[in-house]
């Protein structure tokens, strides 16, 4: 019973968070060039604002268009479920292995393209057949990622792995984990539109994909766009986080080992903010040709995570 | 202590491998090179490594020299070059870049399944590294062919010497020390050799692209 309570909790603090998430990157960032920067708290204020905000739809969408948000936030959330945040083993492990996790973070980014086409104007067209360039590229190389370590790990179960990881601490620094984690590392940034590949910081620019797609989205709908899309950028950090340095990550459910689980949580998400950040004042956006090639690097480093961990097992 | 030894030697030569791939996937000569010295560096290590654990002290000049060669000397030189064909600096190779990288992985790949006898015979906690060597010195191979720069091909080779020498170390815990010796100074000669061929190339096609030697001067 505590198993599902957890689950629960889990949950609702990943959707706390994200918007959190978001806002400390952008206020991280703003420090390092200098700027003052918006509040850590203000995707907390955007989301309110939209959400009470009217929602115009265009006279040429569909049901498609209108239930785009749902799906993709709904998607987001069952994530949550599945991906070890704060404890293994949960109960439902069972449900989902990395498979459909991978698969239903997909689901929610094909909707949105379709979502992207549906009202006919050429941005979302435009974003829509980028994001399917990006995601078509990234996608195989999350779950080859996430296989080398379940090669290793004997699982495709992301609680199993963590465990896993945790009772032989001298796998974390095998080069099957390391590659594994560049190549997931990459996927990230692209997964979540950062900036080598888009740039999350502009609205109008002939090279952007996700607002792109998003363009004709108002109100609500968008805040629970936003909202999924900071969900994702969270259960990425802490696939990161969690599946690669697994310490912290409560393996018995008492309130000490739940509260070191929090507090370890909050510092990795801080520690690859603050990466992330750094990375994004330093480096330039990508031009879209480059994109499927740095992709191709991220999916030859995931091909030889596998190999290193098929073959030195 | 000998898990802690081979982890190390591992990670330093995944890290040399990966060099060599970011080279492909990186352009200009600069990018090139700074790959290059980070491989070196990352070469010195393990050779450090393993004279530590070994324990060989003979290792310790070889890293050293190493160092002063490929670490130092050699990218500077490089450099230099680089300064000269300054106006040359985009590169274009036979083989597009998503599919060189795709190619290099399978080389990686066809590297495991060559050294895979010669991981079962050796006995040493090095071993786990030499497929990744292998894969190194087949990757650099693949940079000297598909790469249409004289320069660059110079690199390539580089990188190859790079990579055998890692196999060395790993392999046997390198060579006597005489003879390691002898290797660097064939490295040296070498180079020295191809940057006068680069300069006559130069001199002669005003272009260091090796597809215009296939065409008629004069």
């Amino acid at each position: 019973m505590i198993g599902y309570a957890l689950e629960v909790a889990q949950a609702a603090l990943a959707l706390l968070l994200a918007p959190g998430l978001v806002g400390l990157i952008r206020w991280m960032k703003a420090r390092l060039q200098n700027r003052r920067g918006a509040p850590v708290l203000q995707p907390y204020w955007e989301l309110r604002k939209l959400f009470r905000k009217e929602v115009i739809v265009s006279n040429n969408a569909s049901w498609l268009f209108r239930a785009t948000p749902f799906i993709v936030f709904a998607s987001a959330v069952a994530v949550t479920f599945l991906v070890p945040i704060l404890a293994v083993p949960l109960p439902f492990d069972g449900i989902g292995d990395l498979l459909v996790v991978v698969y239903l973070l997909l689901l929610g980014t094909f909707f949105l393209s379709l979502a992207g086409l549906d009202p006919g104007s050429p941005f979302g067209g435009m974003g829509a057949s980028r994001e399917m360039t990006v995601a078509a590229l990234a996608e195989p190389t999350v779950a080859l990622a996430i296989f080398a370590l379940a090669l290793s790990a004997g699982s495709t179960n992301l609680g199993q792995i963590v465990a896993r990881t945790m009772t032989n601490p001298g796998a974390a620094l095998s080069p099957g984990h390391l590659l594994a984690f560049g190549a997931l590392f990459i996927v990230t940034l692209a997964e979540t539109g950062r900036l080598p590949i888009d740039n999350p910081a502009t609205h109008l620019e002939l090279t952007m994909i996700h607002e792109a797609m998003v363009l004709e989205y108002s109100g609500r709908y968008l805040a629970l766009i936003e909202w999924a899309a900071a969900v994702k950028l969270l259960i990425f950090f802490s696939l990161l986080g969690n599946l690669f340095v697994p310490w912290g990550v409560s393996m018995a459910l008492t309130p000490a080992t739940l509260a070191i689980a929090v507090a370890s949580l909050l510092a990795k998400l801080v520690i690859l903010a603050g990466v992330v950040a750094v990375l994004e004042t330093r480096i330039a956006k990508l031009r879209l040709f480059r994109v499927p090639e740095l992709l191709s690097v991220s999916f030859v480093l995931a091909l030889l995570a596998v190999t290193s961990s098929f073959l030195l097992r | 202590m000998d898990s802690v030894f081979s982890q190390l030697c591992v990670l330093g030569s995944s890290l040399a491998l990966i060099t060599g791939l970011i080279l492909l996937w990186r352009r200009g000569v600069t990018a090139y090179i700074s790959a290059f010295t980070w491989q070196s560096r990352a070469i010195t290590v393990v050779t450090v490594v393993v004279a530590y654990f070994g324990p060989d002290h003979e290792l310790y000049w070889v890293a050293g020299a190493l160092f002063i060669l490929k670490g130092v000397v050699i990218p500077r030189l490089l450099k230099q070059m680089e300064r000269r064909f300054a106006a040359e600096r985009e590169l274009d190779p036979y083989v597009n870049t998503a599919t060189s990288l795709v190619i290099s992985g399978l080389l990686v790949l066809f590297g495991y399944a060559i050294t895979r006898p010669l991981v079962a015979l050796s006995h040493l906690p090095t071993r786990a590294g030499m497929p990744l060597a292998m894969g190194l010195v087949l990757v650099s191979l693949f940079v000297i062919i598909s790469r249409k720069k004289a320069l660059t091909q110079v690199i390539g080779f580089l990188m190859l010497e790079n990579g055998l020498a890692l196999l060395a170390v790993l392999g046997t815990y390198g060579i006597p020390l005489i003879v390691e010796l002898g290797v660097f100074l064939d490295v040296l000669m070498g180079f020295l050799v191809m940057q006068i061929f680069i300069y006559q190339i130069h001199e002669t096609f005003e272009s260091i692209d090796v597809e215009q030697l296939s065409n008629l001067r004069h």
